[in-house]
């Protein structure tokens, strides 16, 4: 269901990471008025080499299909790996190489 | 402080491709705090997740954010700190639970992050951050006005 979309470019030893998830992000309140049943992620991590390097955990207050950015100092050609977790606790894998 | 900098931005890097399994922290806020999520008040959040009310202003700890919101269902924030956090928070009143997102930072990262958070009003949005070894809280606080209109979500 939850689709990603992930970029990462290396400069200078530093790699910028744009992501973006496919969620609905309604928590129970929203998901009443809108009469669907609530769906958010509420765990995403990123790893490089097994190294946790962005890791969040939230709440159905984050905006529909969020969006991050972040930085970590990282090299080119390694993999990086998100993880996201959702409410029913199913989870979502997708790894992308760093340019 | 100082020596503990130097070691940060020197080494950083270096320690994170030597030993990788230090790094290798997984903490899921919201099995290990699930009573955090639930709580209403700033106030209440704060002492609920950290366990302490006691909060320091520091400006090496700042977060980027629009004074008025056009659009209450997409509010970009960008949290920014020089700082040797362990975990940074972000709290807000508008909505029925005050805890929208915790971060937990790995050793040596760089704190820079760039999310979209939703409000239903206006309110304060307080970050908290938590600084590594010693455990001060350190925070930063600043109102953002929802215009009424715009599709809140």
């Amino acid at each position: 269901m939850a689709k990603m979309k992930i970029k990462a470019k290396e400069k200078k030893g530093i790699v910028k990471v744009k992501a973006m998830f496919t969620s609905l992000m309604a928590d129970k309140e929203e998901a009443i008025k809108k009469g669907i049943s609530p769906s958010y992620i509420r765990y995403i991590v990123a790893k490089v080499k097994d190294a946790v390097v962005y890791e969040v955990t939230m709440s159905g207050f984050m905006s529909e299909n969020p969006l991050v950015k972040f930085e970590f100092k990282g090299n080119k050609g390694d993999k990086l790996t998100f993880t996201t977790i959702d409410n029913d606790n199913k989870t979502e894998t997708d790894t992308q190489k760093i340019k | 402080m100082d020596r503990r900098k130097f070691l940060g931005v020197g080494l950083a890097a270096f320690v994170a491709i030597v030993v990788p399994g230090t790094d290798l922290r997984a903490v899921d806020f919201r099995t290990t705090m699930p009573q955090a999520w639930e709580v209403e008040k700033t106030v209440d959040g704060i002492k609920a997740l950290y366990g302490s009310g006691a909060l320091k202003e520091s400006p090496k700890l700042s977060f980027k954010a629009p004074k008025l919101a056009e659009n209450g269902g997409s509010i970009p924030i960008t949290i920014k700190s020089s700082l040797d956090l362990e975990s940074v928070a972000l709290f807000q009143d508008a909505n029925p639970r005050c805890l929208s997102c915790v971060f937990s930072v790995p050793v040596g990262a760089i704190i820079d992050y760039d999310f979209r958070i939703k409000m239903r009003q206006t309110a304060v949005v307080t970050i908290v951050g938590k600084e590594r070894g010693t455990g001060t809280l350190y925070t930063a606080s600043k109102e953002i006005d929802v215009s009424i209109g715009g599709c809140g979500g």
